[in-house]
């Protein structure tokens, strides 16, 4: 039961010794690739039916070939479609090619067999043409369609037991399944699969994956069909070449040297304060090593990244720090010398809990990225992270319909984003994020016996700099029916970094039964708080960092900040040096110049 | 009889069709004026009226009547130059319209930029009130609160105003009561906006885009239409203007004017309603219509004869729009689309070089190769030009620049970098299809295609192909099916009330009131039409879900308010079956929801017995003119093949030709690639079939 992920994660070798297709067959093939990632993830939005699926647009689809290298991706969060391509793999070398049949499609959740955390399922299907020597079909590509789910049985609601002692308290472990075999669906594995989980709606939404696999083999079929076997094969080592390629133009372009970073966890759930991670980047020519060595090793704590989703999180930031162009695929892994040392908290050994441990430490490798990173390229230096913690999750008795809920406040609130060089941030989360679509008050409060009270931006929350990070939201919800509340939160001590010289942003603070004469600040962990009707769960969700000194900041962009509330009139001389006459409130503010240059020199040589 | 005109502005021409009394069908061009459309549309009439050897009030005064399809709000959102625009909002909501549900264009690019702002955040005014999802008070309005929130947003220079309180299209009161304090406090405003009004439906983010949108273009619609109306009425036009939606249906300008929101993104649908006319015409139920022009490519579906219409993720210059429109969707890829090699692939569109500086071929300063090079260069196009169009092409300096940008840093010569060129563009067409056609559950071999637009006779073949369909038409209006498509789109009124509630609980008698209520205002709308009620077709709908959906689902109520106890099961069952047709499963022992209520009213308008100028030589060999050599690819012959090239403009009826063949109409070329066949129906259309 030991596999060895690094070796799972390793390099292979091309499909056809001799790549002769012409670059524009090859474009022509990419785009196909990805029109059918994009129709495979479709398809499950049309077709689930749980709101995780169908509200928040959690799904990730690639395309790999038949040595288990990413061809092609395409609609969902990069580090989770980076993350994704493991299971498959591990299916591959478990069973060996001669278990792939035409017509099969295999499931599997594992994070010690490729996944990152148990609710995340991969559903898989083989794809065959002709082989174009031996005449007879072989496996040419796999579609695979990865979903998270709302629950994963084991001991808690929800899909996060994040103080489970290991990976078995966690949740059901399903490495490889065959789900469909030869085109016939296997009712004994789906039965199993259906009774060790909570939700009635668990094998719709995994008939939805199933669909939408079968779905993309069909299509792909069609096209091998078309192009013949070889043309495709070529096609795929083309496009993964020119993205290695790309991929090394863009490293030799960088200055050669060593860049070392630091980024902490607050604690883990058990409240084992400061989780280390530890980053040194070589950049070397056109060869990038990124070392995690020396990142936390204490064996007590329950913080723990597989390498896979370290992998997935680590190829994330890099992919946001490059021209946003290059395909991504199995050539941007290549590139990357990945050093993670075996049980460190990104490469746990294979008992270890993962549940909290894929959001914190996995997410934070892009914060210790960007941070070693800002000085030698400080205009791609934005962490594409999150300080989630784990989502909020309450849960109770709907008096409306007498049955229990599980809400897992899938909804908008703002948070974590940073500022880029040149540009304020925006919008609610990091651009990653963005293929989410969260719920909102209209829809949730219809489904869940709760009223969402604030989710407004909340000012100076956003960090100071030349360009100025999110503010992050000041969200409360009612409770109109006694209830328990289940979270982990991060990011109260160790906040969204600024960067070259901008602020942090304000940290995550978290109060359960928020305003009542018994207040519950989350110092960690939240299991099963209680929370009476009418009370109210209030998150102040963190701001994003700043970039840049905030002394450069055009005073004009102080002054609009403050007209709209970002900043307040109090902070601005704190925060950016700038002195400002008049009144908010009669909108008359003006800035005032010579007071600001002479408040900016003395602060500078302060 | 008299004339009957639709005119539709486009980016690069105005186009002109015209049904005479005597039902001959002409079409015309006139270039778009950006700054003021009216000033095109009212060219384009004199140069109608001369074709007819008409005056232009000769014209006017024989009109019977005049639609018209205009891109001015589209443009008020690429330039953004809309209203000063001021929301009031529900307390603690006041940013979802930046927050924007978490959604961002590129995941990639953590550089990308924030869409420009409609209101910024001191024009969003927080007003203390809430309704809860029943719409039962929880927190009363706070009128003080709004009476300052508006002098806030006159002294902050706004001159439109959305509202937006949370589940407002439950109970509106608040909504009502706000826009009486706004009148009061700011009795010169231009435009108020309610959310309720706008878009009767959650979620607020949804919502509260599509009212901003709305309040924001509104003002210069309603000052676009009006000078509109003046010209008209000075040149001595007295009869109706009718103006396209986007849900392909045409109101008269107060109608439109309210909803401006409607008119984004509505110059594609008339091309649509036009193609389900053909199509309906030629006995086509299923098919794709593709509009492919200078800059962009528009794609819809169409089954049953019906457009598929969308009522999620509509997204227009970066707002979403929460409205039901006709599902058509734009790719960058075109005639101007400008091909290069970057990092050493080979890109088309979706920058475009549009009409002006244009192609290098058009010889009006382009520099950079187009897709219309390429077809140039492979021999599609006539060297001396459109007929009508009035200029020759420069294919030499095309091939020079296909050379240069393509050719060379790839290795291809000309032709094969032209061929390049095109199979880049037309995959990326043919995936845009596909994407389309994925958020159906639809599979493009079961399908024809209907392509037009200017260049939509040159490439109709080669997406067909991508996408292995083998029944395609090309209509001889398709360089200006648009404004066809505009003047026999219906009249179409779309109307909903919410009303959320069980299916168990509901309350019959308040959906017969919410119905006579949807009624009375269609009646009210549909007054300046002058259509009697036996025009009308009315059909009303339950707008329904399954508890914890997204959406609804229109399930048809044709009992209207004799709808009963009884009826209500039998509704239930008709969401599920209508629920496993359109999303391969249902819950039948799931109880549905209620949402809304929902009228359509349809009214036809005449429809011409021809849909285009039909020749007299039914024998092609007569219609030929010299061959010039062209190529299609490897596939198809290899290099330049030499092909026939025929006069389409004299072709009659029943004409067939088989490929290779170029067939050369006023405004465009019908390739016919080898191996396919070409046959020019009753009605006005090449039909092509690919072998």
């Amino acid at each position: 039961m030991n596999v060895d992920l690094v070796q799972l994660a390793g390099h292979r070798g091309r499909l056809q010794e001799q790549p002769v297709v012409d670059q524009v067959t090859a474009e022509v093939l990419r785009g196909a690739m990805e029109t059918v990632c994009f129709e495979m993830a479709t398809y499950v939005s049309r077709t689930a039916t749980t709101p995780i699926l169908n509200q928040s647009n959690e799904r990730n689809a690639t395309i790999l070939d038949g040595k288990g290298r990413l061809a092609a991706l395409s609609v969902g969060i990069p580090q989770f479609m980076l993350t994704s391509t493991l299971p498959v793999r591990f299916a591959l070398e478990y069973l060996g090619v001669d278990e792939f049949h035409e017509g099969d499609v295999f499931a599997a959740n594992d994070p010690y067999h490729g996944g990152g955390h148990l609710p995340d399922y991969n559903v898989f299907a083989p794809v065959f043409g002709d082989d174009p020597v031996t005449g007879e079909r072989r496996m040419v590509l796999i579609a695979s369609i990865q979903c998270h789910h709302g629950d994963t049985g084991g001991n808690v609601p929800g899909g996060y037991n994040v103080t489970a002692n290991d990976i078995w308290g966690e949740g059901v472990r399903w490495p490889v399944v065959k789900v469909i075999d030869l085109g016939v669906e296997r009712r004994d594995v789906l039965y199993a699969m259906a009774a060790n989980n909570r939700l009635p709606d668990y094998i719709g939404d995994l008939r939805a994956q199933i669909g939408a696999a079968q779905l993309a083999a069909d299509r792909l079929g069609t096209m091998i069909d078309r192009y013949r076997v070889d043309t495709v094969e070529q096609s795929v080592d083309y496009m993964i070449d020119y993205a290695a390629r790309r991929f090394r133009e863009e490293v030799s372009a960088w200055p050669d040297g060593v860049y070392e970073a630091d980024a902490y966890v607050d604690h883990d759930p058990l409240g084992n304060p400061d989780i280390r991670l530890h980053v040194k980047i070589t950049v070397d020519g056109e060869n990038l090593t990124i070392d995690y060595t020396g990142s936390d090793t204490r064996d007590e704590i329950q913080a723990w990244s597989t390498y896979g989703n370290t992998r997935g999180y680590t190829v994330g930031q890099i992919a946001s720090m490059m021209d946003p162009e290059i395909p991504k695929n199995e050539g941007f892994f290549d590139q990357i010398k990945l050093v993670v040392p075996p049980g460190c908290v990104l490469n746990p050994h294979s008992t270890k809990p993962v549940s909290a441990g894929t959001h914190h430490p996995g997410a934070d490798v892009g914060e210790v990225i960007a941070v070693a990173m800002q000085d030698v390229l400080p205009d791609k230096a934005v962490p594409q992270t999150y300080k989630t913690g784990i989502p909020t999750i309450i849960v109770g008795v709907d008096p409306r319909t007498g049955q229990s809920f599980t809400d897992h406040s899938a909804e908008v609130y703002a948070g974590w984003c940073n500022a880029g060089k040149g540009m304020d941030a925006w919008g609610a989360q990091n651009a990653s994020f963005g293929n989410l679509w969260k719920a909102t008050a209209e829809i949730n409060e219809s489904l869940f016996p709760h009223v969402q009270w604030s989710r407004d931006y909340r000012t100076d929350s956003g960090g100071p700099g030349q360009w100025r990070g999110l503010c992050g939201s000041h969200y409360e919800k009612e409770v109109l029916t006694d209830a328990k509340v289940y979270t982990y939160v991060v990011g109260m001590k160790y906040p969204m970094p600024g960067i070259c010289g901008g602020q942090p942003g304000e940290p995550n603070k978290m109060v359960i039964r928020y305003g009542s004469d018994d207040p519950f600040p989350v110092q960690h962990t939240a299991e099963w708080v209680p929370i009476a009707a009418g009370q109210r769960v209030m998150y102040d969700y963190g701001g994003g960092g700043g970039w840049g000194d905030p002394l450069d900041r055009d005073p004009q962009a102080v002054l609009d900040d403050v007209l709209d509330e970002y900043v307040s009139v109090e902070r601005v001389e704190r925060d950016y040096g700038v002195v400002l006459r008049g009144s908010l409130e009669h909108l008359t503010l003006e800035i005032d110049h010579d007071a600001t240059k002479r408040l900016r020199a003395a602060r500078r040589t302060a | 009889m008299g004339y009957r005109v639709g005119v539709d502005v486009g980016g690069t021409f105005t186009d002109i069709i015209c049904v005479t009394p005597d039902g001959d069908v002409i079409l015309d061009k006139t270039p778009t004026t950006l700054e003021d459309q009216s000033i095109g549309v009212m060219n384009g009439l004199a140069q109608l009226a001369d074709r007819l050897d008409l005056s232009l009030s000769e014209l006017c005064a024989q009109l019977d009547i005049l639609v018209h399809g205009t891109t001015t709000a589209d443009n008020t959102m690429i330039e953004m130059n809309g209203a000063a625009t001021g929301l009031l909002v529900t307390e603690g909501h006041r940013d979802e319209i930046e927050m924007r549900r978490v959604h961002k264009e590129q995941i990639w690019d953590p550089t990308y930029p924030a869409p420009p702002p409609i209101a910024r955040r001191r024009a969003r005014i927080p007003i203390p009130e809430r309704l809860d999802y029943r719409g039962e008070v929880l927190k009363p309005l706070d009128e003080d609160a709004v009476r300052r929130g508006v002098r806030r947003l006159s002294q902050l220079g706004v001159r439109s105003i959305a509202v937006m309180f949370l589940f407002s299209f439950v109970n509106p009161e608040h909504e009502r009561r706000a826009a009486e304090i706004i009148r009061e406090e700011f009795p010169d405003v231009e435009h108020v906006s309610l959310s309720h009004e706008v878009m009767a439906r959650g979620p607020e983010f949804e919502r509260v885009s599509t009212t901003l949108v709305n309040a924001y273009v509104a003002p210069r619609i309603a000052s676009y239409v009006g000078q509109l109306q003046e010209k008209l009425r000075s040149a001595g036009y007295a009869g109706q203007l009718l103006i396209m939606q986007s849900t392909g249906g045409v109101m008269p300008p107060e109608y439109v004017s309210r909803r401006a929101v409607s008119l984004l993104a509505s110059g594609p649908t008339g091309g649509v309603m036009g193609s389900a006319l053909t199509a309906s015409k030629a006995g086509i139920r299923d098919f794709i219509a593709v509009d492919m022009g200078g800059t962009s490519f528009d794609v819809c579906l169409v089954r049953a004869g019906q457009p598929e219409i969308k009522t999620d993720w509509n997204w227009r210059y970066r707002y979403y729009i929460g409205l039901p429109m006709v599902d058509v969707q734009s790719v960058g890829a075109g005639g101007g689309s400008i091909a290069r090699v970057r990092q050493g692939a080979l890109l088309v569109g979706p920058e475009s070089a549009g009409s002006t500086p244009g192609p290098v071929c058009y010889a009006r300063g382009g520099a950079l190769a187009t897709v219309t090079d390429a077809d140039a260069v492979l021999g599609y196009l006539p060297v001396d030009g459109f007929a009508a169009g009035r200029m020759t092409l420069d294919v030499d300096a095309a091939r020079d620049a296909i050379r240069r940008d393509v050719g060379e840093p790839l290795d291809l010569d000309v032709v094969e970098a032209a061929w390049g060129i095109a199979r880049i563009v037309n995959a990326n067409m043919a995936n845009a299809t596909r994407r389309v056609l994925a958020s159906h559950g639809a599979d493009p071999r079961d399908l024809s295609l209907i392509a037009y637009g200017g260049n939509g006779a040159v490439h109709a073949w080669a997406i067909a192909a991508e996408l292995g369909i083998d029944r395609i038409l090309v209509p001889r209006t398709a360089p200006a099916f648009s404004a066809l498509g505009v003047l026999v789109a219906d009249y179409v009124i779309d109307l909903v009330r919410a009303y959320v509630v069980p299916l168990s609980q509901v309350d019959l008698g308040r959906v017969h009131g919410l119905m006579e209520e949807l009624r009375d205002e269609a009646g009210k709308e549909l007054g300046p039409t002058g259509l009697s009620d036996d025009d009308v077709d009315v059909s009303l709908y339950a707008q329904m879900c399954y508890p914890g959906q997204n959406f609804d689902m229109s399930v048809p109520v044709p009992e209207g308010e004799r709808l009963d106890e009884p009826g209500l099961l039998d509704l239930a069952e008709r969401f599920h079956d209508q629920h496993e047709r359109d999303r391969g499963f249902c819950f039948r022992n799931q109880q549905p929801l209620v949402r809304g209520v929902r009228l359509t009213a349809r009214s036809r308008t005449p429809k011409p017995e021809r849909l285009a100028h039909a020749g007299e030589v039914r024998d092609p060999a007569k219609l030929r003119k010299a061959a010039r050599p062209a190529s299609f690819g490897p596939d198809l012959g290899g290099g330049m093949l030499e092909v026939p090239v025929y006069d389409g403009a004299h072709l009659a009826a029943g004409a067939r030709l088989d490929g290779p063949a170029l067939v050369e109409e006023p405004f465009t070329v019908v390739v016919v690639p080898p191996g396919a066949t070409a046959r020019l129906d009753d009605l006005g259309n090449y039909e092509l079939t690919l072998s």
